[in-house]
């Protein structure tokens, strides 16, 4: 067994951090505030790699592994996690495209998004789409060589600031059984019949961009579809370990920065002649919030660790997902009280963290989402 | 053309902390890139990038633990990296310039660089004298205090920027080899990338002992020795008063005329 990190893993941290401390910590208070998407911050972190970095090297990404892109999530997202999302969610939806891509369409859509010009998002969700991924109904007809899409997705991810998204389509109303007749298709923003209204007045994460995306008979060439036609459904699923241990190291990041914030906030306080960490009461909860966030974390890198060994890891990814992202919310939550009336203004980060911190449990499949396919798995039942 | 440059891992310390004996207690230290020598670096990696320079190389004296600091280097853009660290320096409490001096020297000797970049200083022992003071045992040209370097060094010319006291600038023809002492703010040191990082991993970092590079033990005892760490007693004291300017301005007038600066 081995718990370390490589020398390289703890340079990334290092350097992640410096990166945070000096260009995102500055400016966090006000992309929450006006809820704007940070794109000079993004493009010099797509600079440094950080965008895409899983995208393998001969596309112009660092090539890096699960475990590695865990590492910068915890890192950006403990600084914080709006920006931090901005950031690592450039690339969303480019798995699919790394995994099952032809040549072409993997020099075409990942080099942009590699090198900071063009940013992905990938579309699942839709007002009547939620949990239940096999109910999506926007459709892609064949029209001659080239897809028609109609429908509306509901909650995108860089809806409005992004430059072509991974549609999650169905492609056959006819096929047997729920989990068939679907297909991935890139559909680009500047395509006719696109449109992307932005959803204001989200409770966190409110640099990143979110937004309701139309599609009016718009016209892709067959070429934008990914992978096999009509079998896109498995293929979707496929990435969600990979993708809940991302969020999982997301609520472990939040964790992380909340106890730092809580940290550093009581031994500067003091009430009754002393700083309020010399009492027991608040000396237990950072105990408690150190201890709840290591265990997210090992959990989490542990699921990590097992996705780049090549191991079915459904249950764990799970199990981090839903342990990492409840305890985000729950140190968050403890964070502000330490603060007391300091936490519920926005003076400090934790009143941010506090409101991040709940996303979490909510995209990438809800926390009972999670449950449901804990116990699916340990009672040994298929989906 | 080859560039050296110095690189060291600096101390720093934390806002509160505790001094035991003639140093910091360690709980209350951290360390880090000395952060002049991150704009050296950027400095040798711009000329390389720019097709001016073929080779950068750091040189660092410093014990294994200083290696994370050395890829960082490494990562930024620097070729390979030589370390230097000896039995003999384990020991030495404090080396001043003179030690730095004599080791560095024959680094240089070895290495025949066109053009040495130190920082201008170290951010914890601030000596400030080791770029020039090698400059003058190698017979090499120096500045000091660069804040701009003309990319084309033609002729075997660098021309230079310095800054002065009082916001007053200096230009200066430098002729090659030379040593320059580079100050914050000559350009705008980048971040490692994460590809960076990775073939970092893979550079040659080079080892070596004052045996190695035939530097006589005793050199490195220095003839300084540190008698005393003591933080200084505040002479002066800030007064923040809070709201709006009709209410506080009458209690800042009552103070400058207490402290006997307004009549
Ligand atoms: C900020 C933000 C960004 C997002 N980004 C994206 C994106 O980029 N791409 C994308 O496709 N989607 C995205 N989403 C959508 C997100 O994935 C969904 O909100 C999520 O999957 C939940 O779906 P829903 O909101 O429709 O909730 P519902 O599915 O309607 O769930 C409502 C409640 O019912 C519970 N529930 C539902 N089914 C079951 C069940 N079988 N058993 C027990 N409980 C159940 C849920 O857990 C939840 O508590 C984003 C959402 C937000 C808020």
């Amino acid at each position: 067994m081995e718990f370390g990190l490589t020398e390289e893993q703890q340079q990334i941290r290092e350097e992640v951090q410096r990166f945070a401390e000096n260009e995102i910590v500055p400016q966090a208070t006000a992309f929450d505030e006006e809820e704007t998407f940070p794109h000079d911050i993004v493009d010099q972190a797509a600079e440094m790699g950080l965008v895409g970095s899983s995208i393998p090297i001969e596309y112009g990404g660092a090539g890096y592994s699960t475990l590695d892109t865990v590492i910068i999530a915890e890192e950006l997202f403990s600084y914080d996690p709006g920006i931090a999302l901005s950031i690592l969610a450039c690339s969303f939806g480019t798995e699919a495209i790394m995994e099952f891509g032809t040549e072409g369409q993997k020099e075409r859509f990942l080099e942009p998004v590699a090198a900071g010009e063009k940013i992905s998002g990938a579309a699942i969700s839709e007002p009547d789409t939620g949990s239940d991924v096999s109910s999506v109904s926007t459709k892609a007809e064949k029209d001659g060589d080239e897809w028609v899409v109609n429908g509306n997705k509901m909650w995108i991810t860089n809806g409005t600031v992004g430059d072509f998204f991974v549609v999650l389509c169905k492609t056959n109303p006819d096929a047997e059984g729920r989990y068939n007749g679907f297909s991935q298709i890139v559909v680009e923003s500047d395509r006719d019949g696109f449109e992307a209204d932005k959803i204001t007045g989200k409770m966190g994460i409110r640099a990143s961009d979110t937004a309701e995306l139309i599609f009016d008979d718009v016209r892709v060439p067959e070429e934008n579809l990914i992978g096999t036609r009509d079998a896109a459904f498995m293929q979707q699923m496929q990435f969600f370990d990979a993708t809940r241990a991302g969020v999982a190291a997301q609520g472990v990041g939040i964790a992380k920065g909340a106890l730092r914030n809580a940290l550093e906030y009581a031994q500067d306080r003091e009430q009754f002649g002393q700083s309020i960490s010399e009492f027991q009461a608040i000396q237990h909860k950072l105990a408690e919030m150190a201890t709840e966030t290591e265990a997210a974390r090992n959990l989490t890198y542990k699921a990590a660790w097992n996705v780049e060994q090549g191991n079915d890891v459904t249950k764990l990814a799970s199990m981090a997902k839903e342990h990492a992202s409840r305890t985000a919310v729950e140190v968050a939550n403890e964070a502000l009280q330490i603060h007391g009336g300091a936490g519920y203004v926005n003076d400090f980060p934790v009143e941010r963290f506090y409101r991040d911190a709940k996303i979490t449990q909510i995209y990438e499949g809800t926390t009972e989402i999670q449950k449901n396919v804990i116990a699916r798995e340990l009672l040994g039942k298929g989906f | 053309m080859k560039i050296l440059v110095t690189v060291k891992e600096v101390a720093t310390v934390e806002d509160e902390f505790e001094i035991e004996g003639t140093a910091i207690a360690d709980q209350y230290l951290g360390e880090d890139l000395n952060e002049w020598d991150d704009y050296a670096i950027e400095e040798a990696v711009q000329l390389q990038e720019n097709g001016v320079a073929d080779e950068v190389v750091t040189v660092t004296i410093g014990p294994e633990d200083c290696e994370q600091t050395i890829r960082q280097a490494l990562a930024k853009g620097a070729d390979r990296a030589i370390r230097v660290w000896d039995d003999a320096l384990e020991g030495v409490d404090l080396l001043d310039v003179g030690a730095k001096r004599s080791i560095l020297q024959e680094v240089i000797a070895a290495e025949d660089p066109d053009l040495v970049l130190t920082g201008v200083q170290s951010g914890d022992d601030s000596w400030g004298a080791t770029g020039v003071s090698l400059a003058e045992e190698l017979d090499y040209e120096w500045a000091a205090v660069v804040n701009h370097l003309e990319h084309d060094l033609d002729d075997g010319i660098a021309a230079v920027r310095r800054e002065l006291e009082g916001g007053v600038e200096e230009l200066t023809d430098v002729e090659l080899p030379a040593v320059l002492s580079i100050q914050t703010g000559i350009n705008e040191p980048r971040y490692a990338s994460l590809r960076g990082i990775r073939q970092a991993q893979r550079k040659p970092l080079d080892v070596q002992t004052l045996g190695d590079l035939g530097v006589d033990e005793s050199a490195v005892e220095g003839a300084v020795t540190l008698t005393d760490m003591y933080e200084p007693e505040s002479e002066s004291d800030v007064t923040v008063w809070e709201g709006s300017a009709d209410e506080t301005a009458s209690e800042l007038g009552e103070l400058l005329r207490d402290k006997g600066v307004a009549p």
